[in-house]
């Protein structure tokens, strides 16, 4: 009997589309040209904008991790921005250079979301939701508040990185820099989605009780989520401070983190592509209204345009793609049969 | 197998919510390597027995046993882990993920590389994965899903997504399965189906299985022995035969005693 079963062959539905262990070459291709853009058409200050993209992308991608992928939403990422930015800053005040900072960013955001989240991961999202809020405004009391440590609300100059030559006081270089962190933190958070740690995130999302009932520990999966989210922007907020060379706590209040939380949902919260194309557009809309010489016009269109898109767009910008591949595949489907 | 030859068994077990008894000291036995069938009509408390074997309900007074192990206290994701795997009379699925990514939730039991090389993806990590494929392909064969296995979970009609839980409670080869009323929604020949794909998972596997069911020819079909239930109370315990054919359970279940059974 079990042999019988298990010769059966693998039927041509099981064997495609073959599991895709690297993004394919197109991807790659179209990704690198995209990146590419910057450094053959861009002065210095579109080079510091795509830089600024970069930063706030990878902290969009943490958050899709945790908002998209585990369904928990959080008001703090531009807190976990800050908390990054600030620990870099306190080392680098130090003298250490960016492989400490580095670690240090990494450790700091771990730390304060295990401290945030291990009290609280078993509330219902929405009130989780409440304490990432609280976490968020308490951060920046205390930024605020510790003036000899951290300027306060003044805010204080950031030392660039210089990693193997590049300086980030040059945009061409903060472009560079932040490039080679976001492309191997976005192939994680690609590759999450090939884990099965992903698919009991997915799981915790769209049912609790499905996933205990195969033995997920949730409380352990949220964890992670929330922690390799921190992670994510806290490398973010090091990347930001360091491309614009300042930080104050205002880069890191609650517009910054509702700001992301935007990103996520109009990229399409389902995908990492989503949260690279949300950011995208988020950076460049303000700029767009400068370039039309109307930035004041920011504020009401901008509104209006985000909620317009959101409204349109149920699935986001990567939603849109996945509905005109699903698409093509179905009519290349059709094809085969007739 | 242990000494009462139960894999799984309830020692007076009653389960209150507020007031209301949901069940009332109830010891039945579920037969190491059997397939059982739980059968009652609505309110019976089948499903309140489920919960209370799978750890999804709080006890209020007796045992539950897993191997003559005292599990009653155990949270359900660990007696998930333990090998006691459940599906639910309403099927909770990812909606919106593939049907192979609902299957494979249910590998979560089979031993896992750490949370770290899965982040970092490490080979660990990939060698993992194609078993897991392998063991899920195995199983939508089995339930002849193949075909379906790339499609998202909410394009499939009622009776595939039912079938989809299925295969997400069997990939791990559980030694324990519980399920709620699987062949609800299922057409005559889904129904004989499902009953053919269960008993060959249990004759390739040897595991201990309960049904919740009212379909008297699927229950037939597939258990070798019925536990009756009624107003939270055990009725009886015995063959198809000799529980359909039993007064108490006629008149429980269809209100009147028949001479001869359905």
């Amino acid at each position: 009997m079990t042999t019988q079963i298990r010769q059966l062959p693998a039927t041509p539905s099981m064997m495609s589309p073959p599991p895709a262990r690297w993004p394919h070459l197109s991807t790659v291709v179209i990704v690198g040209l995209i990146a590419a853009v910057p450094l053959v058409f861009f002065g210095d200050y579109w080079m510091f904008v795509a830089a600024k993209i970069l930063a706030f992308g990878i902290a969009a991608m943490g958050l899709q991790i945790l908002y998209g992928r585990a369904g928990l939403m959080s008001l703090a990422q531009g807190a976990f921005m800050g908390v990054g930015a600030y620990a870099g800053y306190l080392v680098a005040q130090s003298g250490l250079g960016p492989g400490i900072q580095l670690l240090a960013v990494i450790g700091a955001a771990s730390l304060v979301a295990l401290i945030v989240g291990l009290p609280t991961l078993r509330l219902s999202p929405l009130r989780l939701a409440i304490v990432t809020l609280a976490f968020g405004e308490l951060f920046n009391w205390l930024l605020i508040n510790s003036t000899e440590w951290t300027g306060g609300s003044q805010g204080a100059p950031v030392e660039p990185l210089i990693i193997f030559g590049f300086d980030t006081s040059y945009p061409l270089d903060a472009y560079l820099v932040a490039l080679a962190f976001a492309v191997p933190l976005t192939l994680f958070a690609l590759n999450l989605g090939q884990t099965h740690l992903g698919r009991r995130m997915m799981a915790i999302r769209d049912s609790e009780m499905a996933a205990v009932s195969v033995g997920v520990f949730i409380p352990k999966t949220k964890i992670i989520a929330f922690v390799l989210s921190a992670v994510f922007g806290g490398i973010g907020g090091w990347l930001y401070s360091a491309t614009t060379g300042f930080i104050a706590p205002p880069d890191f209040d609650l517009f910054a983190s509702v700001f992301l939380l935007a990103a996520v949902v109009i990229g399409g919260s389902r995908s990492v592509a989503g949260a690279w194309m949300g950011t995208a557009f988020i950076v460049l809309l303000p700029e767009g209204f400068n370039l039309i010489g109307q930035p004041n016009l920011y504020a009401l269109a901008g509104g209006l345009l985000l909620a317009t898109t959101a409204l349109l767009l149920p699935d986001g910008f990567s939603g849109v793609f996945a509905h005109i591949k699903s698409l093509i595949t179905r009519m290349r489907a059709q094809e085969d049969r007739a | 197998m242990n000494a009462t030859g139960y894999a799984m068994r309830t020692d007076q077990l009653t389960v209150r919510y507020g007031s209301f008894t949901a069940l009332s000291e109830v010891s039945v036995g579920l037969r190491a390597g059997a397939i059982t069938g739980l059968i009652g009509p609505n309110g019976a408390g089948k499903t309140t027995l489920l919960n209370a074997l799978s750890g999804f309900t709080d006890v209020h007074s007796g045992v539950v046993y897993l191997e003559e192990k005292d599990v009653t206290t155990l949270a359900a994701h660990r007696r998930a882990r333990a090998g006691v795997i459940r599906g639910f009379q309403t099927v909770r699925l990812l909606e919106r993920e593939s049907v192979l990514d609902n299957v494979l939730l249910g590998a979560e039991r089979l031993h896992q590389p750490s949370d770290c090389s899965q982040i970092l993806g490490l080979p660990a990590h990939w060698k993992w994965r194609t078993v897991a494929r392998s063991k899920a392909a195995d199983v939508l064969e089995l339930l002849g899903l193949s075909s379906d296995s790339h499609r998202s979970v909410d394009s499939l009609p009622f009776a595939s997504r039912r079938l989809v839980e299925v295969a997400r409670v069997l990939i791990s080869a559980p030694p324990v399965v519980l399920l709620d009323e699987p062949a609800a929604g299922l057409d005559q020949r889904g129904r004989i189906e499902l009953a053919g794909a269960l008993v060959r998972v249990h004759e390739q596997t040897g595991l201990t299985m309960a049904v919740v069911e009212h379909d008297i020819d699927f229950v037939t079909r597939l258990c070798g022995s019925v536990i009756a239930m009624d107003s939270g109370s055990h009725v009886m315990t015995g063959t198809p035969q000799e529980v359909f054919s039993d007064a108490r359970v006629q008149i429980a279940y269809f209100g009147r005693a028949a001479n001869a059974h359905a």
